[in-house]
């Protein structure tokens, strides 16, 4: 057995470094696995998401650099060395796989510019969902529907990136329309009160509710209300029903769409008794 | 109404908002019955049960630690001077449960419909609570049940008359105190420029005996950062 371990692999290095060069790695990872999973618990209610992964990912990938770089020399490996021919063959495999370095530069320019965070509502190209992971070579979304989707980094930075959170707050905006007939200021009081009585249909940017179109078959109501961008769509549903009950309620009635029609003559129709 | 409780006897009517604790075999059930009913199972020897108002930023959810008052009339105050008025507040109660030197949050709830508001623009400013008050010299006369008094102490700062329409506070600095008429709170205001005012808390009774709330930040073993909120989108409304 001693004798195994004392097998040399290549130069001066035996199978006893080599084993010792493993166990070391392998309690380094387990050590850097440990430390982040205590840190996430202690921290994730004081951080914010984005920084805290952020921070685990240095920390994590910062012990077992410095592991490595420790035990370099068991391996018989010159650091400097290695730093060259590390550079050298950087530059070699830089051309080989320029797809996975624009991903990486696109993935440290995400990083900075930070036109997304995790937990962001966005929307990439064509993939909409939240963001659950950003990479340095990619960034994973989970669509609204629960999908997972990897996109190269590259991509993400080339797309156009809608950040429906980015803001504190947004505006959404119905159209109601009402009978030509029905009180349209009647119908702008109820659906104010309605708002003015939803928590985050926000105070300022005040609402505005206003008569914006007398369309073929109905007065047209705009409304327009701001609310916080993790609340609107919550809001905007919520709303929209209450403001059909609450007009109906009233008296006030959403019409189909109908048109009058004037006979130059009168039409010669016979009343047919249904059997 | 506000104070403490033995967890087998907890019975309050709060305002019309029943609240109770039930024994259900070992365990006991909370039960509030208002805005639907909501009931808890404490598994629990015996406790105390905590009443008592909190910082208004809690309901329907916690969005925001900020808390904007809109004055009902504008303020206007002469340079380089100080004075103080008496403002309202909006009142959560808290209801806490005390075992073992450690309390946690049983539940919420308000008389006052939450409302919010941004101060400042919808890219970078801030989601507050929103309350609208009245400005009086005096100790105004409102149910502790639904408002809290602040004292708020303006200084101005600056060398020019200004008109104060707003107030943004973070919450996290605010010290609530109560007896069996008022809730109160202490609050200051320090005028800088035209345009920037710097808003905190004061950890001081209204009147002498009064008893302090339990922070739910505290309780809830929230770091507080900072006490001072300053107002640099302004304060004129």
């Amino acid at each position: 057995m001693i004798d195994l371990l004392g097998v040399r692999v290549y130069g001066e290095v035996t199978v006893y470094n080599v084993i010792f060069v493993i166990l070391i790695m392998a309690v380094a990872t387990i050590l850097a696995k440990i430390i982040t999973t205590n840190i996430r618990r202690a921290l994730i209610d004081k951080m914010k998401r984005d920084q805290l992964e952020l921070m685990l990912k240095l920390i994590y990938f910062g012990i077992i650099i410095v592991a490595f770089v420790s035990i370099t020399p068991t391996l018989g490996l010159n650091l400097s060395g290695l730093l060259v021919a590390g550079g050298i063959a950087g530059i070699v495999l830089g051309f080989a796989s320029q797809s996975v370095v624009s991903n990486l530069v696109s993935g440290i320019f995400l990083i900075w510019e930070k036109p997304i965070k995790i937990g962001d509502q966005v929307s990439v190209g064509d993939v909409s969902g939240f963001v659950e992971d950003i990479n340095i070579l990619s960034t994973i979304i989970r669509t609204y529907d629960g999908l997972y989707v990897r996109l190269p980094n590259e991509r993400v930075f080339t797309s156009n990136i809608t950040n429906y959170v980015a803001n504190v707050a947004r505006r959404f905006e119905y159209v109601v329309g009402i009978r030509y007939s029905d009180d349209a200021d009647r119908a702008i009081e109820i659906i104010k009160r309605l708002i003015e009585e939803h928590p985050f249909a926000l105070k300022n940017p005040e609402p505005q509710v206003f008569v914006s179109e007398l369309g073929e078959s109905s007065v047209n109501l705009a409304v327009r209300i701001w609310a916080p961008s993790t609340e609107w769509y919550t809001v905007k549903m919520e709303l929209l029903w209450k403001i059909k009950k609450e007009l109906e309620a009233n008296g006030i009635q959403i019409p189909f769409p109908q048109r009058t029609v004037w006979f130059a003559n009168e039409p010669k129709v016979k009343k047919v008794e249904f059997q | 109404m506000y104070g403490y409780y033995e967890l087998s006897d907890f019975s309050i009517n709060f305002g019309g908002i029943k609240a109770r604790i039930e024994r259900d075999g070992n365990a006991y059930r909370y039960i509030r019955e208002s805005d639907g009913r909501k009931e808890r199972i404490i598994l629990a020897k015996n406790g105390r049960i905590i009443v008592n108002p909190i910082e208004p930023v809690n309901l329907p959810k916690e969005l925001t630690n900020f808390l904007m008052i809109e004055l009902k009339e504008g303020v206007i105050s002469e340079p380089k001077s100080k004075m103080d008025v008496f403002l309202t507040f909006p009142i959560e109660v808290g209801i806490f449960l005390a075992a073992k030197k450690d309390v946690d949050v049983l539940d919420i709830f308000s008389l006052n419909p939450p409302k919010f508001s941004i101060y400042g623009n919808p890219r970078d400013g801030i989601i507050c609570r929103y309350w609208k008050s009245g400005v009086s010299g005096e100790l105004p006369n409102v149910d502790p049940k639904r408002e809290g008094i602040m004292k708020l102490r303006i200084t101005n700062s600056s060398n020019e008359w200004v008109e104060i329409r707003n107030l943004v506070f973070d919450i996290f600095g605010m010290k609530i105190y109560f007896n069996d008429e008022i809730v109160a709170s202490n609050a200051s205001m320090n005028v800088e420029s035209l345009r920037v005012a710097e808003t905190s808390f004061i950890a001081k009774p209204l009147h002498e005996g009064m008893k302090k709330s339990l922070e739910l930040y505290t309780a809830r073993k929230i770091p507080m950062v900072g006490k001072k909120f300053v107002m640099e989108w302004g304060y004129r409304g």
